[in-house]
């Protein structure tokens, strides 16, 4: 198939086997989803949803059933973190550069990170994925059309969680992590409020609603992101472990992690 | 959420516009040069800015690919030659983005006559030949306000590629397409690279309204041509000095 072309709906996967991954729309220049043997896992939610506790955890629950595991995330690509970091710094950025310099950085991730793991089999644990961006995007009011475009070759994931918490938890624990909140995470571009709080609050269920929507429009499963770490762990592990096949899921964390548990 | 105020609004805001018809709600005027390396745009488009200043006319220059923004990204990408046909295209996307937010609109808005050397169709035309999907860019580039004029200057692909050959010693990497692997002799390479950029380029002169330029005419003749259809279709009366419409004939 030719770049340009966008397949019709069903077509495209005719030739892969059944539950292969698949783009949203265009196919990456240079890429056949049906090579990519792994499996793409993503999870969502705002600061302090518990995400990366649940990550880690995951992460040593797979090697140990002998799967191999990449991770990816926000602003971790080689190519423009260091460059979102500082433009995050200055907060002089625009939202639409904003917005695009995170599509790079995502990219950047799936083509030299995610790809390669996939196609070797791997499973991918997704620290966030398009959506939080999108999401950001979109309450900054650039049409959600727009921003779906700019990722229509991403790779639909196999399973996206959704850690759904109430703003208020996600302050409080947010908070207690360091002690401070900061100006993006409180949407403080945006002029909702000049306290604090207040801002973080509003911004942070506007960003709430739009995941909503994204929940609908992509099949999010919701968790509830507020009931205990051990709690939200056997969720995520059930549902994985039947995705995968995996039999038991027993599981109780190395010494190196044993303090989630407590 | 607060609704934007409508001369904010980019048409990132809003579903595509399928009319395209453009929609201008500022008082601006945008003049765009476009064609392969060595076709001869760039020199047009300082005579015809040279010409606008004397005059006194309120311009402003801007040129592709030209913010510090993503300069250090570009680097490193091209140092450890990283860059795909996406990451290229969607780091000249979010540079641009910059440039249009902070410079462009703002400057359309407050009445300035801006003239471009290269736009969004430079993207158009070397990402499409890099395998970008075609509606993949022009999604990712509806945000930029659509040129009143867009000069489309042509040249045969041997004037345009010699021209190039023969002032630079070395061509580079990303510069000469080598990251599509067409040949491995870069002049060569770049040849058929500019090739298809040219064929991208011929494309849209219907679909985006080119102003086809013959590039192999003498410079002063070109001129010309580009100052008249700029009097034509733009109202410099707008952006000139009191009481003088137009600028002295040459």
């Amino acid at each position: 198939m030719t770049p340009g072309d966008t397949p019709p709906a069903g077509v495209a996967g005719a030739d892969r086997q059944e539950g292969a991954l698949r783009f949203y729309g265009t196919e990456l220049p240079g890429v056949s989803a049906g090579e990519l043997s792994g499996t793409l896992i993503v999870i969502e939610g705002t600061d302090g949803s518990g995400r990366s506790t649940q990550i880690e955890l995951l992460t040593e629950w797979l090697e140990a059933e002998g799967f191999a595991v990449q991770t990816m995330g926000l602003r971790r690509s080689f190519l423009v973190a260091k460059d979102i970091d500082a433009l995050l710094a200055a907060n002089t950025v625009t939202r639409l550069t904003l917005t695009l310099m995170y599509a790079t950085d995502f990219y950047d991730q799936l083509e030299h990170r995610i790809l390669p793991a996939l196609r070797s089999g791997m499973v991918v644990l997704a620290d966030r994925y398009f959506y939080t961006p999108v999401a950001r995007a979109a309450v900054r009011g650039i049409h959600r059309d727009y921003l779906l475009g700019i990722y229509s070759m991403a790779l639909r994931p196999d399973l996206t969680f959704w850690l759904n918490v109430r703003p208020e938890l996600a302050f409080e624990r947010e908070f207690r992590k360091s002690h401070a909140i900061s100006y993006w995470e409180a949407g403080r571009d945006m002029s909702l409020s000049n306290d604090l709080f207040q801002s973080f609050i509003r911004y942070q269920s506007a960003i709430r609603k739009e995941f909503e929507t994204l929940s609908k429009r992509h099949g999010f499963l919701e968790i509830d992101g507020e009931a205990s770490i051990p709690a939200v762990n056997r969720e995520l592990r059930k549902r994985i472990a039947a995705h995968l096949g995996i039999k038991s899921t027993r599981y109780a964390p190395s010494p190196a992690l044993a303090r989630y548990w407590r | 959420m607060e609704t934007p105020e409508p001369s904010e609004v980019l048409s990132a805001e809003r579903p595509a516009d399928t009319s395209r018809r453009p929609q201008r709600d500022y008082p601006g005027a945008l003049i765009v040069v476009e064609g392969i390396d060595g076709s001869g745009k760039s020199t047009q488009l300082y005579l015809l800015r040279r010409w606008l200043e004397v005059g006194g006319y309120r311009t402003h220059f801007t040129e592709w690919n030209s913010s510090p923004l993503v300069k250090s990204a570009t680097r490193r990408g091209k140092r450890r030659r990283l860059l795909t046909p996406t990451t290229f295209s969607l780091l000249h996307a979010a540079d641009f983005a910059d440039r249009c937010e902070r410079q462009i609109l703002p400057l359309l808005h407050g009445g300035y006559l801006v003239l471009a050397d290269r736009y969004i169709y430079t993207a158009f035309a070397r990402d499409v030949a890099r395998g970008c999907s075609p509606r993949w860019l022009r999604n990712l580039y509806r945000f930029a306000p659509i040129p009143n004029i867009t000069f489309y200057f042509r040249a045969p692909l041997d004037v345009a590629v010699n021209r190039i050959l023969a002032s630079r010693p070395k061509l580079k990497y990303y510069e000469a397409g080598v990251d599509l692997g067409l040949s491995l002799d870069r002049a060569e390479s770049f040849r058929i690279f500019q090739g298809k950029i040219l064929d991208e380029y011929d494309k849209m002169v219907h679909t985006d309204n080119f102003v086809l330029m013959d590039g192999t005419m003498p410079v002063n003749q070109l001129q010309r041509q580009m100052r008249t259809m700029v009097a034509e279709r733009v109202e410099l009366g707008q952006f000139g000095p009191k009481k003088q419409a137009e600028p002295a004939d040459e």
